[in-house]
C-alpha cells in the first residue's frame, strides 16, 4: 500500500514537498488536459465538416471521371493525363498546440509550363471527353482542401493520443500517488507520534525510578 | 474513285460475312441488362468474342480483349484490302496515339509505358527509337514536320498540351489531305466531318474554359467545312447563336439536341453520343454498296464504335453504373 521508507522526521519533510508537487502537477495537469480537449473538439468538428465536404466533391470528381473512363479507351485516358501541367511542392513546419508538434503544410502550386497561356489541362481535344475537363476542374480545386484535411486530421490524431497520456498522468496522480502519499505522511505521523509517545512514557518511567531511589 | 471498283469485289464480300457477326442491338441490350461485369462478359462469350473472352482471367482486364480485336480488325482489313494505304488511314490516329506517348514519356523521362496501341502503321520499336534519337527522317513528312516543331517548342514552353494538339492538328491535315490525293470520297467525307465535330466539341470546351480565341485558334483544326470565324464570332456571344448558326448545315440536329443537353444539364454526353452516331449514319451508305471502299471503312468503323460500346457497357457494369447511365451514352450501331 504505502510506500516504504523510514518514518523519520527527515522521511517526512521530504514526502511532504512531494505531495505538494504531485498536488501542483495534478492541477496543472488538469488544466491541460481540459484545453487539449476543447481544442481537440474545436478541430474534430472542423475535421468533420471538411471532410464531409470533400467526400461529396471527390465522389462527384470520381463519378465523372468514371464516365470519362467509360468512354474513352485506357490507353487514350493515359496518354492524355501522362504529362502534368502543375506540380506542388510542399514543406512541412511543425505547429506548437499545447506542446503537441502537429505538422503544418503549407504548399505552393506551380505549373511545369512556361508559356503564357497554357491550361491546367494537359491534353488535346481530339479523342478526348470532355467529361474528363470537369473531373480534372473538380479534382485540382480539392488539392488545397486535401492538404488542409490531411494537416487537420493528423493534429487531431496527435491530440487524441497526447489527450490519452495526459489523462491517464491525472488519474495515476489523483488516484494513486497522492493517495499513497497522504497514506505515508499518515504512517510516518503516526509512527513519529508513537515513537514520541514511547519516549515521553520511558522518560516519565525513568524519572519515576530516579524519584524512587533518591 | 479513278481504280475499278471491281477490284473490291473479294474484300467486300469478306466484309459482308463478317458485318452480320457484329454486335446488334439486341446483344448490347443484354449485355446493359446483366447483373455484373460477369454476367455482360458471358454475354460476350456467345459472340465472336468467344476466344478472347476464353482467355480473359478477370473481367478487370477487359481492356485487352477490345484491344486485339481492334489489332485484329485492323490486321485483317489491311490484308483483304486492294488499296491498304486507303485502309491503313483510318490507324493513323494510332501512330500518332504512339508518337504522343512516346514523346512525353520522353519528355518525362520515363521509359515504362504499355499504353501504346500496337495497331498502327509505324511498328512501335522503330518509332521509339526515332523519338530516343530525336531523328524522326523516317516518318511521313507532315509528321516529322509536327515532331520536329514540337521538339522545338516544347523546349522553351514545358506544355504537354502543345504536343496533342499540335499532332492532332497534323494528324487530320494528313488524313484528309492524303484522301482528297487518292480521290477517296467516302475517307474525306468521313474526316471532314469528324474535323467538323470535333470543333464543335472544342469549341464548347474552351467556351466553358473561359479561354480566349488565341487559345481556340491553336485547338481549331482547319480542314473542316466550318471555319474558324464562324466559332470565333461565336466565342463571346450565347450559346443559342451556335445552334442558330448551324442550322442550315448537317450539322442541325446533333448541335441543337446536344447544345440544349448541354445548357441543361451541364453534360456533353448527347453530343459526343449523336457526333458518332452521326458519323455512323453517314458511313451506312456502304452497306448499300456492292463494291467500292465504303463498306471496309464502314466496318473499321463499325468495330471502333462496337468496341466502344463494349467498353461502355463493362466499365459501367463493373463499376455499378446505374443502367440508364449506360444507355444513354451507347452509341448506335452499324448493322
Amino acid at each position: 500500500m504505502e510506500i516504504r521508507v523510514n518514518p523519520t522526521r527527515m522521511e517526512l519533510n521530504r514526502l511532504k514537498k512531494r505531495l505538494q508537487m504531485a498536488l501542483r502537477g495534478h492541477k496543472l495537469l488538469k488544466d491541460k488536459r481540459d484545453e487539449l480537449i476543447r481544442q481537440f473538439l474545436l478541430r474534430v468538428r472542423k475535421n468533420k465538416e471538411l471532410r464531409e465536404q470533400i467526400e461529396k466533391e471527390l465522389t462527384e470528381a470520381f463519378a465523372k471521371f468514371l464516365l470519362a473512363r467509360a468512354v474513352m479507351s485506357a490507353e487514350t485516358l493515359e496518354e492524355a493525363l501522362m504529362y502534368p501541367t502543375a506540380r506542388l511542392a510542399l514543406k512541412v513546419e511543425k505547429q506548437n498546440i499545447m506542446s503537441v508538434y502537429a505538422p503544418r503544410f503549407t504548399w505552393e502550386q506551380e505549373k511545369t509550363t512556361r508559356g503564357e497561356d497554357s491550361s491546367i489541362y494537359p491534353y488535346g481535344f481530339v479523342g478526348t471527353s470532355a467529361e474528363l475537363d470537369t473531373s480534372i476542374d473538380t479534382l485540382s480545386g480539392i488539392m488545397p482542401k486535401l492538404l488542409e484535411l490531411a494537416e487537420l486530421e493528423k493534429s487531431v490524431q496527435l491530440l487524441a493520443d497526447e489527450i490519452e497520456k495526459t489523462r491517464r498522468r491525472v488519474n495515476a496522480l489523483e488516484y494513486v500517488l497522492i493517495p499513497k502519499m497522504h497514506e505515508t505522511v499518515r504512517y510516518i505521523t503516526m509512527k513519529l507520534d508513537e515513537s514520541e509517545r514511547g519516549a515521553l512514557t520511558r522518560l516519565m518511567k525513568v524519572k519515576d525510578i530516579v524519584r524512587a531511589k533518591v | 474513285m479513278p481504280v475499278n471498283e471491281t477490284i473490291f469485289a473479294y474484300a467486300v464480300g469478306r466484309i459482308r460475312a463478317l458485318e452480320t457477326r457484329l454486335l446488334d442491338k439486341g446483344k448490347l441490350e443484354r449485355m446493359v441488362e446483366a447483373a455484373s461485369g460477369d454476367e455482360a462478359l458471358k454475354v460476350l462469350a456467345e459472340t465472336d468474342y468467344a476466344g478472347l473472352v476464353a482467355e480473359l482471367a478477370s473481367v478487370h482486364d477487359f481492356e485487352k480483349i477490345l484491344q486485339e480485336e481492334i489489332k485484329r480488325v485492323f490486321s485483317l482489313v489491311k490484308k483483304i484490302s486492294p488499296q491498304p494505304y486507303l485502309t491503313d488511314l483510318m490507324g493513323l490516329k494510332y501512330d500518332v496515339h504512339n508518337l504522343k506517348v512516346l514523346l512525353k514519356a520522353k519528355y518525362l523521362e520515363e521509359t515504362n509505358h504499355d499504353i501504346l496501341f500496337p495497331v498502327g502503321t509505324i511498328q512501335i520499336d522503330k518509332l521509339r527509337a526515332m523519338v530516343t534519337e530525336e531523328n524522326f527522317r523516317d516518318l511521313p513528312v507532315a509528321l516529322r514536320t509536327a515532331a520536329e516543331q514540337i521538339t522545338e517548342e516544347f523546349a522553351v514552353s514545358r506544355d504537354p498540351q502543345v504536343i496533342d494538339l499540335s499532332l492532332d492538328r497534323t494528324l487530320y491535315d494528313m488524313l484528309i489531305t492524303a484522301a482528297r490525293n487518292e480521290r477517296a470520297a467516302v475517307l474525306e467525307g468521313l474526316f471532314v466531318r469528324e474535323v467538323d465535330l470535333a470543333n464543335i466539341k472544342t469549341f464548347l470546351r474552351v467556351k466553358r474554359m473561359g479561354r480566349n480565341k488565341e487559345f481556340f485558334k491553336k485547338a481549331f483544326l482547319p480542314q473542316g467545312r466550318l471555319t474558324a470565324d464562324l466559332f470565333i464570332n461565336l466565342l463571346e456571344e450565347p450559346l443559342e447563336f451556335l445552334a442558330d448558326r448551324l442550322a442550315m448545315s448537317d450539322y442541325a440536329a446533333v448541335v441543337s439536341e446536344g447544345v440544349r443537353e448541354w445548357q441543361e444539364k451541364g453534360t456533353i454526353t448527347r453530343l459526343e453520343k449523336l457526333s458518332d452516331d452521326f458519323i455512323t449514319d453517314y458511313l451506312q451508305q456502304g452497306k448499300r454498296m456492292p463494291f467500292g471502299l465504303e463498306p471496309l471503312i464502314g466496318y473499321l468503323y463499325a468495330k471502333e464504335i462496337e468496341v466502344k460500346n463494349i467498353r461502355m457497357i463493362l466499365v459501367g457494369k463493373i463499376n455499378g453504373l446505374p443502367i440508364e447511365a449506360i444507355r444513354e451514352r451507347l452509341r448506335n450501331v452499324y448493322i
